[in-house]
């Protein structure tokens, strides 16, 4: 499988997928930390995946998303956007009312994180 | 001198003996980045670059009726469309958008 498909299957089967720099034990990046603080605070279920694994994860990953810096978050297979964008979404309280329409209500019930760890076979 | 990007420090030592070089590279990044949404977006209220350090940290905040019933990943994805050129010549390593749209009455949204 090459790594387009594989992130297309990680954005297709995650709850909240987070493409990120690190992963959340090893943070590289703040922008990534700023993501991922969001997505802990409103009790997602997060499956994080380091694009500094390999450079074409993250070629392949903003050609598939036309976003083109990380961190990038998905929920229920939607690009919800960077760090900026989670951010603001939380301080209107947008953020758990997205995770509430895409996921449903008891979304929270299977918060934590997962690492999924991509590479080209 | 400030701490740049690792695969700046070539082009710095080079072109750059001074801080105040650097400095006065950084204002110009800036202007240019703000003559780019300018021209993408004429008619907007606010345009605003700032300068948020490291030599290629910006922010970007743009209020523009073009904006006006986008989701915000759509508003940020014409940011980085205009920002396009710059993004890809290095000018920009990191970019915090800020976006809104305008209302009838003018205010924001």
């Amino acid at each position: 499988m090459s790594y387009s498909e594989k992130i297309q299957e990680v954005i297709d089967s995650a709850p909240v997928a987070l493409f990120m720099k690190g992963t959340p034990d090893a943070i590289m990046c703040g922008n990534s930390e700023r993501a991922l603080g969001a997505l802990r605070r409103a009790g997602a279920s997060v499956t994080a995946v380091d694009v500094l694994t390999d450079m074409q994860i993250r070629e392949d990953l903003s050609a598939i998303s036309g976003w083109p810096t990380i961190p990038q978050v998905f929920v229920g297979g939607e690009l919800v956007g960077g760090a900026d964008i989670v951010e603001e979404l939380e301080r209107s309280g947008e953020l758990e009312r997205t995770l509430i329409e895409k996921l449903g209500e008891n979304y929270w019930e299977s918060r934590g994180e997962q690492t999924a760890v991509l590479t080209e076979a | 001198m400030r701490v740049y990007q690792f695969r700046h420090i070539r082009v710095l030592v080079s072109l750059a003996p001074s801080a105040g070089w650097a400095a006065t590279m950084r204002v110009v990044a800036k202007e240019r980045l703000q003559a780019i949404l300018e021209k993408a977006f004429p008619d907007a209220p606010e345009v605003l670059v700032i300068d948020r350090g490291g030599g290629d940290h910006f922010e970007a905040r743009v209020t523009d009726s073009s904006f006006n019933g986008l989701s915000m990943i759509d508003q940020h994805k014409l940011i980085y469309k205009a920002l396009a050129e710059p993004w890809a010549d290095g000018t920009i390593h990191e970019l915090r958008i800020r976006t809104k749209g305008v209302t009838d009455t003018g205010g924001a949204s």
